[in-house]
């Protein structure tokens, strides 16, 4: 059986070879991929039902919030920068949308009106770091406390109740068939779709492509005649636009407005695009290694739950992993 | 400078007739100053169709700033640039680019992570369909004719999805070489090409400029290695302090050029005394240079 499943990982790590300029990655993402696989196999032996339908689904579940914020900033850190606010973003557009639609907009416009948030916070980071020439720590710092900020006077810190559509994004599964399959999440099937849009905008275009020579060499891209302010503007408004994506999706799910949801969020989106490969250099980095390292830090994460390990380990656990994974990556670009 | 602006074709180098059309560059009277620096004092310089050009100096004589004017990345503080005769305002690298202008930088200005045919086309991209402003990129076309520069200019890569950073030096420069000629350029400016090459590396690189000029290219090579500018140069330019001191063929053998050439690269040797006087300096001159 382990020799099926390795020759099965192989044939994908060939497929992602045909990626422009990512050869050492392909080997990365086989062992991240591999990482995955086997803890997968520890924890369905030591913990009880973890390997169950119902387990997988909750995982993916829990894990697409972190999924879809880790694709964003690695657009981010793939062009030299990094976005501390995204964690921020998610309470913003969350309770700007949930109360708008308390407001009485309609549903769909309140969350179209919480995406835009993060398009105009995504443009102001990408702005401080073209325009300002602001260090892209310091001005997403920055933009983390101000829109935390905002979530909370707009909301004066309280969970306000939306109206009950607003819920559906969130808690609707489909292609359920009642009792033996529960459907799958709404939310996990935004996760695949943007998983896949992400990974082909990366691999398959020109701003994709345009996104590594940024991040890889700014002055020679410059010279090439890449438009680098552009560039960079875009990679911050991707990141802000998912992470608004995911305050929707969040806020929908707990059906309030939530001024202080998705702290530390952005952490564990950067740590999840860090164990997938992507270097902190710039110009390195795939969609399909950010999705990979966000399940690993969700299987730790809901596997040492199960197992019986209490919340303050699993932060030990993740935190090595983290440092582990970026050694082993040190340790092999340097040979 | 000269009253008369219409033709630019002026007779480029003594003992040469007159270029039968006009220059592929002409540069007259550039000026670059750099705060109190003054880099490029007056510069005059000539490139004829299908020749290779030798830019020689000292450090800090203004080889690179010269040339980053005509590559677009300097904007001069005063002259004319003419491209075959017709006068050019160069704003910026993609303009010199569309102009035929092709700069391989010292430091050879590659993405490392991406592989060979991305960089060859970086920039370029051939885009098999868009979506609004989203172009998809046509890999498969760019790799294709990205061997088939490789396999014309005889350049040894196995594959053209290497990353840029997995080649040697000499590969590398090979690259950016051939990055430079894949658009029909007119002009190619190569910043020091074989810097930190090994012997092998700089044979190889200089048989590539010679294929280049074979295949009609016209070249200007700025190098610190006199035998280089020797072995493939027609014609060679020293600069000293921001100022032209010789235009000449490249000539005789090799040590009496190598005594010559440095003679005029430490200043023992002008060609132009007139040219190192600064306008409004306290001098005989008129202020202006021809």
């Amino acid at each position: 059986m382990s020799e099926r499943t390795a020759k099965h990982i192989s044939k994908g790590a060939a497929e992602v070879r045909e990626a422009p300029g990512r050869s050492r990655n392909a080997l990365d993402r086989f062992l991240t991929f591999a990482a995955v696989i086997a803890l997968f196999i520890f924890f369905s032996f030591t913990a009880r039902n973890f390997f169950s339908v119902r387990s997988v689904l909750s995982l993916a579940l829990q894990t697409s919030a972190v999924t879809i914020m880790g694709i964003g900033v690695t657009f981010a850190i793939i062009s030299g920068g990094v976005d501390l606010s995204i964690g921020s973003v998610v309470a913003l557009s969350g309770t700007v949308a949930v109360m708008a639609a308390i407001a009485g907009v309609p549903v769909w416009i309140s969350m179209l009106l919480g995406l835009l948030i993060g398009v105009v916070c995504g443009l102001l980071n990408g702005l401080m770091v073209t325009r300002l020439k602001l260090p892209p720590f310091i001005a997403t710092l920055g933009m983390m406390m101000v829109a935390r900020g905002v979530a909370l006077t707009i909301t004066n810190a309280n969970a306000w109740p939306a109206p009950e559509a607003f819920g559906a994004l969130g808690n609707n599964t489909i292609f359920g068939t009642g009792q033996e399959f529960p459907g799958i999440p709404i939310p996990v099937l935004i996760m695949i779709g943007v998983a896949f849009l992400f990974h082909f905008i990366l691999s398959q275009t020109r701003i994709g492509r345009y996104t590594y020579a940024v991040g890889s060499n700014e002055e020679a891209a410059r010279l090439a005649g890449i438009k680098v302010g552009q560039v960079k503007v875009i990679s911050y408004v991707i990141c802000g636009t998912l992470a608004a994506l995911v305050g929707i999706i969040l806020a929908s799910r707990m059906v309030t407005s939530q001024p202080n949801s998705a702290i530390g969020y952005e952490m564990n989106a950067i740590a999840a695009a860090v164990i997938g490969g992507t270097s902190f250099m710039g110009g390195m980095g795939t969609v399909g290694g950010t999705v990979i390292g966000s399940f690993i830090i969700g299987i730790l994460t809901v596997g040492l739950t199960m197992a019986g390990a209490n919340y303050f380990m699993q932060q030990i656990v993740i935190g090595l992993v983290v440092i582990g994974a970026v050694t082993v990556d040190q340790l092999r670009s340097r040979k | 400078m000269p009253p008369d602006t219409s033709s630019p074709a002026r007779a480029g180098i003594p003992g040469e007739p007159a270029a039968e059309a006009a220059p592929v560059v002409e540069m007259r009277n550039i000026r670059k100053n750099f705060a109190a620096v003054r880099a490029l004092r007056g510069i005059d310089l000539v490139l004829h169709h299908n020749e290779i050009l030798g830019l020689v100096g000292d450090n800090a004589a203004g080889k690179s700033t010269l040339m980053k004017v005509l590559s677009g990345a300097y904007i001069p503080d005063e002259g004319e640039i003419f491209i075959e005769g017709r006068k050019v305002e160069i704003n910026n690298p993609l303009h010199a680019r569309h102009l035929g202008i092709e700069m391989v930088y010292q430091d050879l200005a590659l993405i490392n992570h991406l592989d060979v045919s991305a960089n060859v086309f970086l920039g370029r991209e051939k885009m098999s369909a868009r979506l609004g402003r989203i172009g998809v990129v046509d890999k498969r076309y760019m790799e294709q004719e990205t061997r088939r520069l490789l396999d014309r200019l005889r350049i040894d890569i196995s594959s053209v999805r290497l990353d840029v950073e997995r080649l040697s030096g000499g590969q590398r420069q090979s690259v950016a070489i051939a990055r430079a000629t894949a658009f029909n350029a007119k002009v190619i400016i190569m910043d020091e090409p074989t810097a930190a090459l090994s012997v092998a590396a700089i044979g190889k690189v200089l048989d590539l400029v010679r294929a280049l000029k074979a295949q009609g290219s016209s070249i200007i090579v700025i190098s610190h290695r006199l035998e280089d500018i020797y072995q493939v140069c027609d014609r060679m330019v020293v600069l000293r302090h921001g100022c032209k001191v010789c235009d000449y063929p490249v000539a005789g053998d090799l040590h009496e050029f190598h005594e010559r050439v440095v003679a005029y690269i430490v200043g023992a040797r002008n060609d132009f005394p007139e040219a190192a006087v600064e306008p409004g300096q306290k001098s005989t001159q008129t202020g202006e240079q021809s």
